[in-house]
């Protein structure tokens, strides 16, 4: 079975032409009427929540599902997982696949942690003796301390998401689906969770992930597919998917109320009144004092950050700006904010400049999220991506994040014992 | 680690693409010939669910492990009352100190009655009950009606090893035993409960796929069943010499799967002397014979419904 995935031409995930329809029925009776009538009376309706999805992933890839609410992903991992059959279309899937389709799916609330560990492993088909082999491991990844022996009744959802994903991962599936089920984790457990995919795809495991978080599909995927209405709105590299998905979001702001659901904050008060949040409308990168618009940088080039925001209530909504360097396993090199150095922006709107003189970021790949920030800088009105991850080359062969400011004197004049030496002799 | 099945809720074809084709004949063969495998595979799966149903049911309450038994004990001293005592209906030409004895059948009847009856009602209603389950879970959807059969089997074969025990117990300590004690007939039960298991997974799998798509199932099973309940002689005696009232009844008892059964139950644990009310032409072996042919039938039948409706379960649960 494992066998196969490893073959370098084969294909881990393979999807043609899927669709899938659900039938609805307005009453009990017109589903007899069909069966009475061997089908050729029609009395459902259709509702096609897939259509028409392409794709094939390689072991060692894996791709982000973005879109509204709505828009099908749920549906597709479920198919895929093989829980619900496709009504056109194929697919094929290669290896043992583990699926987290919802927090605390299978557990048994009145049982403990440990006992559910075993209750879920027995249902994804493992025997007692391979679970007891694999428990402490669990146990020791969710860090869950001695709630692993309380009822499951007693846990946090982010505990559920602790145990269930310690449990998914554990049983070491050659394809792993997760749909959005990070949210409810802190975090350092999602953090966690990110390194353990990385290391997953290190070993030519594919992930399925599904995130409203366009960040978190950027930092994991190398592919992702944006799913609108059923259909694939665009897929291939991750950074021109999300791209394309927040470009549109940003054309179709007050179209479409899914749409603004997910990341453009525009959200009704407890009145049904809507009120008007602070957003972002665009945030560019350029060399510093030019026009010159740049996402590939070196080593100590300067550079500044244009963000255009707009606050139709600032006196309701006062904003402070953020914006963070992350490497790609999620470490924050950096991190601004205006809020920190103890400014204020007011007005209704406003294009600002954060000014970097000699960036001094080593080679590597750099997430830039810029942060629409409440008053305090606690809760997170928006997060905004730069149109492209910013790439930084070095020219010196330093190692690690920054490139620390530093100067060598190979020969200096000091006395040659060392201060360690002098000390042991005063000490005789 | 060795690898577990891929998902089984929906399954490939032998080329391992899943499509959108409903499954054939040659699929539900493929099911069928594969199911031991599968059952063996999932035994630990098997295991944990029914102990985790019996813990649930019995764990934390004041009897405990009593309840299983407490149950056909209640069940038998009301009916000896009614029937052995108000109503004097006797078993005829029994041993003096056997008076016992119609109690003693009736609990024989009511022991396996419960183990099936309550068993395929709650095995009906289990894959609607476990919705949530099969619409995030990919799992073999069989095993939740069959944790209910066993669960109810379990409960039931406490009943029937105390039964055991009590008379065996009764032979060696009283002077007038209760009943004679049943001995190498015993020998017959791991038949009787592969049979049964066979039988009411058949017929509970059949009705939970029902259930599914039809939410009337349950209601309409458990009218059914407890009617069934009343047309197998369990509290009465299919012998016209002791009951001559049923007299017209008796050819279509024939009929009733459960009669054969409880009858093959019966000649077990009652020992069959020939005092006791059985049906003269009636054998054990030819009982058996029949209610096995039923078994194989009602599976297949039940078995074949459900693969073939199953991979529409998680979108209508």
């Amino acid at each position: 079975m494992t066998g196969s995935i490893s073959r370098s031409d084969g294909w881990a995930i393979e999807v043609e032409g899927l669709g899938k329809a659900y039938r609805m029925y307005k009453r009990p009776l017109d589903r007899f009427v069909e069966w009475g009538s061997a089908g050729r009376l029609q009395r459902h309706g259709q509702f096609w929540s897939l259509r028409d999805v392409n794709f094939k992933l390689r072991p060692g890839s894996s791709m982000g599902l973005c879109g509204a609410n709505g828009a099908g992903k749920s549906t597709l991992l479920k198919v895929l997982s093989g829980i619900t059959a496709p009504t056109e279309g194929r697919l094929k899937m290669r290896g043992r696949v583990a699926s987290l389709l919802e927090l605390g799916a299978g557990f048994h609330l009145d049982f403990t942690g440990r006992a559910n560990i075993f209750m879920n492993g027995v249902m994804m088909g493992f025997s007692r003796r391979e679970m007891a082999a694999k428990v402490d491991e669990i146990i020791e990844f969710a860090e869950l301390g001695n709630y692993i022996d309380e009822p499951v009744r007693t846990y946090s959802s982010g505990m559920g998401l602790r145990l269930g994903f310690s449990i998914a991962v554990a049983v070491d599936p050659d394809i792993l689906i997760i749909d959005e089920v990070f949210a409810v984790g802190d975090m350092y457990f999602q953090k966690k969770c990110i390194d353990k995919i990385y290391s997953f795809k290190q070993r030519n495991k594919t992930i399925l992930f599904c995130s409203h978080s366009l960040y978190d599909v950027r930092q994991l995927c190398d592919e992702a597919l944006w799913m609108r209405d059923g259909r694939a709105a665009a897929q291939g590299d991750s950074v021109y998917v999300t791209n394309e998905y927040t470009a549109f979001q940003r054309d179709h702001i007050g179209e479409q109320k899914e749409v603004l659901g997910d990341e453009i904050p525009n959200a009704s008060d407890h009145l049904g009144a809507s009120v008007k949040l602070p957003r972002i409308r665009d945030a560019r990168v350029y060399r510093l004092g030019t026009e010159e618009e740049t996402y590939e940088i070196t080593s100590g080039d300067s550079v500044e950050i244009r963000v255009w925001w707009e606050n139709p209530d600032p006196a309701a909504t006062p904003i402070h700006l953020g914006v963070g360097f992350l490497r790609q396993d999620m470490t924050t090199c950096g991190g601004m904010g205006t809020h920190l150095d103890g400014l204020e922006l007011e007005g209704t709107s406003g294009c600002t400049v954060l000014e970097m003189p000699n960036v001094k970021l080593l080679a590597g790949q750099f997430l830039v999220p810029i942060l629409l920030l409440d008053e305090g800088g606690v809760h997170k009105y928006q997060e905004f991506l730069l149109p492209e991850n910013l790439v930084v080359r070095s020219v010196t062969r330093d190692v690690g994040l920054f490139r620390l400011d530093h100067a060598w004197r190979l020969n200096d004049d000091r006395p040659v014992p060392a201060p360690v030496e002098r000390e042991a002799e005063e000490a005789r | 680690m060795t690898p577990p099945p891929e998902a089984i809720a929906v399954d490939a074809s032998d080329d391992g693409w899943i499509t959108s084709d409903p499954p054939g004949p040659a699929h539900v063969v493929r099911r069928l010939v594969g199911l031991p495998t599968m059952l063996a595979r999932h035994r630990d799966l098997i295991y944990t669910s029914v102990r985790r149903e019996l813990e649930a049911r019995f764990t934390g309450t004041l009897l405990g492990w009593l309840w299983p038994l407490v149950y056909p004990v209640f069940m038998f001293v009301v009916y000896y009352f009614i029937f052995a005592r108000l109503l004097d209906l006797k078993l005829p030409d029994l041993p003096e100190g056997l008076e016992a004895s119609m109690g003693i059948y009736m609990f024989t009847g009511i022991l396996i009655w419960s183990g099936f009856g309550e068993g395929l009602v709650r095995a009906t209603n289990v894959i609607v009950e476990n919705g949530n389950l099969i619409k995030k879970l990919a799992f073999p959807t069989e095993i939740l009606p069959l944790n209910m059969v066993l669960t109810h089997l379990v409960t039931m074969m406490f009943g029937v090893v105390a039964y055991v025990a009590v008379l065996h117990g009764s032979a060696l300590f009283m002077e007038t035993p209760i009943f004679p004690p049943p001995t190498a007939m015993l020998a017959w039960i791991p038949v009787l409960l592969l049979l049964q298991i066979v039988f009411t997974f058949g017929l509970g799998l059949l009705l939970a796929t029902l259930q599914v798509f039809v939410r009337d199932t349950i209601q309409v099973t458990t009218l059914l069943v407890t009617i069934w309940m009343f047309i197998t002689p369990i509290f009465w005696v299919a012998n016209p010499e002791v009951m001559s009232s049923i007299e017209p009844f008796l050819d279509s008892l024939a009929f009733n799967p459960l009669y054969h059964l409880i009858y093959a139950w019966r000649v077990v644990l009652m020992s069959r002397q020939p005092e006791i009310a059985f049906v003269g032409e009636d054998s054990f072996i030819g009982s058996l014979g029949i209610f096995a042919v039923w078994s194989v039938a009602v599976f297949l039948v039940g078995y074949t419904f459900f693969v073939l409706s199953q991979r529409r379960f998680a979108d209508e649960v």
